[in-house]
């Protein structure tokens, strides 16, 4: 037992092994797809119920250019509502890291604001900014704010104490000391931010594309619903699934060039 | 708890050194009845320095020795101008301090290096950080810093992020940042008091030879005897808190020093009676 054991220790790692999160995931996915598809055909579950794979496919397939259309209004405001959120949080917060007064003041009453949960504001905003891509850009560029603003302040605040007392006896203004040290130093926990938000972005999107809409695959789901195309809505789903990977894979890329800029 | 200024201000030396060290210059950091409290006129006030005064002459190098909580890295601070004294005043190259000074380098005990940049970019920040007569990109400068850092024995490193580094290197690559605009006074609060035991005497000897390069006036904090004793031309000792400067004596060995002189009786003896002081430090 303990030879075997020492062998595998001895054992040149694989290539696999780093890979493994990305290839085991992706081994599995197939079968589950499969077992679907057999439920469905053993089972004959009606499609409006539950659509196989391979309904979805086709829908996917035959509405290509309708699911495209649908799909360029959602990815625009979602990313625009994402850059709002970002400039608004690392520009705050980077605000607040210059007063203890200011911080002192309006951080408690952000982390308060926070705890609300945000799409209950939704309405709202639809009354503020009206229905249309403002209201949906709006509400995407709120929720994305709170976890970039907390984000940012924790890695202002946790920035190196030495660090900020070196630039001191180096002599550096406050604002060469944020531009040189404490903002390349909060950038780590600035992507954590940037990660929750880029998800939550597309949710606020969605979500103001249910109550007031008449573009998005937000809205797409909701009209295929009232017409009962049970397998349209997951295609739209499919979609907003990859969406979400390519703007999540996009923002890790970012952490990980980051972190390696950081020499980890 | 007011003693004269002047009579802590007298040196004497246990061994006998040959004369004409002394009036090697003139006071370059006059240090006068400074005294630090915390929280003062709060329940949780401390004392953490007592009234001091030393003076160090331009070009010493002196080791403030003392046990650890003693208030010597404070006092460091203040003469760095990153803390300011409840009382009393200091004095660096003819000015009473209020402010850190451009002129001044210093050594933390932790590296302080900027993880993102390489050694090279670490030793030039601070002509980054501030704007001095030139910056970081003049040729001349960038010249200087590469050398520092082959001095030091990094010669292969420049391009090295810190995370690439062990704890030594690390810590070259701060003095070389400490040295490179050429400072008149290097202030060093303990910063080998993270290295183990080897890599501590090895810095000893790369500071020791920088300082024999570039000689500038020194204050090295350290609660090591021996390594105060290796590296200073005097040593002051503190008391235990409230600090306060309990002896000052010089430090009788010629330069270039190697590590072999650790082997002397003399040294020992020395070293034997600053452990006495320390150790019998009337509350």
């Amino acid at each position: 037992m303990s030879i075997r054991r020492h062998e595998r220790a001895w054992r040149p790692a694989l290539r696999q092994e780093r890979l493994r999160p990305l290839l085991l995931p992706t081994a599995f996915a197939p079968p589950l797809l499969l077992t679907w598809q057999a439920l469905v055909v053993i089972f004959g579950y009606p499609k409006v119920i539950l659509p196989a794979p391979s309904d979805i496919f086709v829908a996917l397939r035959d509405n290509s250019a309708m699911i495209w259309q649908q799909t360029v209004p959602t990815v625009r405001d979602t990313l625009a509502g994402f850059a709002l959120a970002a400039l608004f949080g690392v520009g705050l917060a980077s605000l607040l890291s210059f007063s203890r007064l200011l911080r002192d003041a309006i951080y408690p009453l952000i982390v308060v604001i926070q705890l609300v949960p945000k799409i209950a504001w939704t309405p709202l905003f639809i009354v503020w900014v009206g229905i249309g891509w403002p209201s949906r850009l709006t509400i995407a560029a709120f929720i994305g704010f709170f976890p970039i603003f907390i984000a940012m302040m924790a890695g202002l605040e946790s920035t190196d104490r030495s660090l900020v007392r070196l630039c001191r006896g180096l002599i550096a203004t406050p604002w060469r000391t944020f531009w040189l040290v404490r903002l390349p130093a909060s950038t780590p926990y600035l992507f954590a931010g940037l990660k929750i938000a880029i998800t939550l972005a597309v949710i606020g999107v969605i979500v103001a594309e249910f109550i007031s809409s008449s573009e998005g695959l937000g809205f797409l789901i909701l009209q295929s619903a009232a017409l009962l195309r049970t397998d349209i809505i997951l295609a739209a789903i499919t979609v907003l699934c990859l969406v979400g990977l390519v703007c999540y894979g996009a923002v890790h890329a970012g952490e990980l060039a980051v972190r390696k800029w950081h020499g980890e | 708890m007011s003693i004269p200024a002047a009579a802590l201000r007298v040196v004497r030396p246990v061994v006998a050194s040959p004369g004409g060290v002394a009036a090697a210059g003139a006071d370059y950091v006059v240090v006068d009845r400074v005294r630090k409290v915390y929280n003062e006129g709060s329940r949780q006030q401390v004392e953490a320095v007592a009234p001091s005064s030393f003076a160090i002459k331009a070009g010493e190098f002196v080791a403030l020795l003392g046990p650890s909580g003693c208030g010597k890295s404070t006092l460091l601070m203040m003469i760095a101008g990153l803390d300011a004294p409840s009382q009393g005043t200091i004095g660096v190259a003819g000015h009473a301090l209020t402010q850190p000074r451009a002129e001044t380098g210093i050594m933390f005990q932790d590296p302080t290096l900027l993880p993102w940049k390489s050694a090279l970019d670490n030793v030039l920040f601070p002509f980054l950080a501030a704007k001095r007569a030139v910056g970081p990109a003049d040729g001349p400068t960038r010249a200087r810093a590469a050398t520092l850092l082959d001095q030091v024995g990094l010669g292969g490193f420049h391009h090295h992020k810190p995370r690439q580094l062990s704890g030594g290197m690390r810590q070259r690559v701060a003095i070389c940042r400490a040295l490179v605009y050429e400072p008149d006074l290097l202030l060093m609060d303990e910063p080998f008091s993270a290295l183990d035991a080897i890599t501590r005497d090895e810095m000893n000897l790369v500071l020791m030879k920088m300082w024999e390069e570039h000689h500038r006036t020194a204050l090295f904090v350290t609660h090591s005897i021996r390594e105060a004793v290796y590296l200073a031309d005097r040593v002051l000792v503190m008391s235990r808190r409230p600090g306060r400067i309990i002896e000052d004596i010089r430090i009788p060995f010629a330069r270039p020093r190697g590590l072999e002189i650790g082997e002397t009786v003399e040294f020992n003896e020395i070293c034997g009676h600053l452990r006495g002081k320390i150790q019998h430090t009337p509350q």
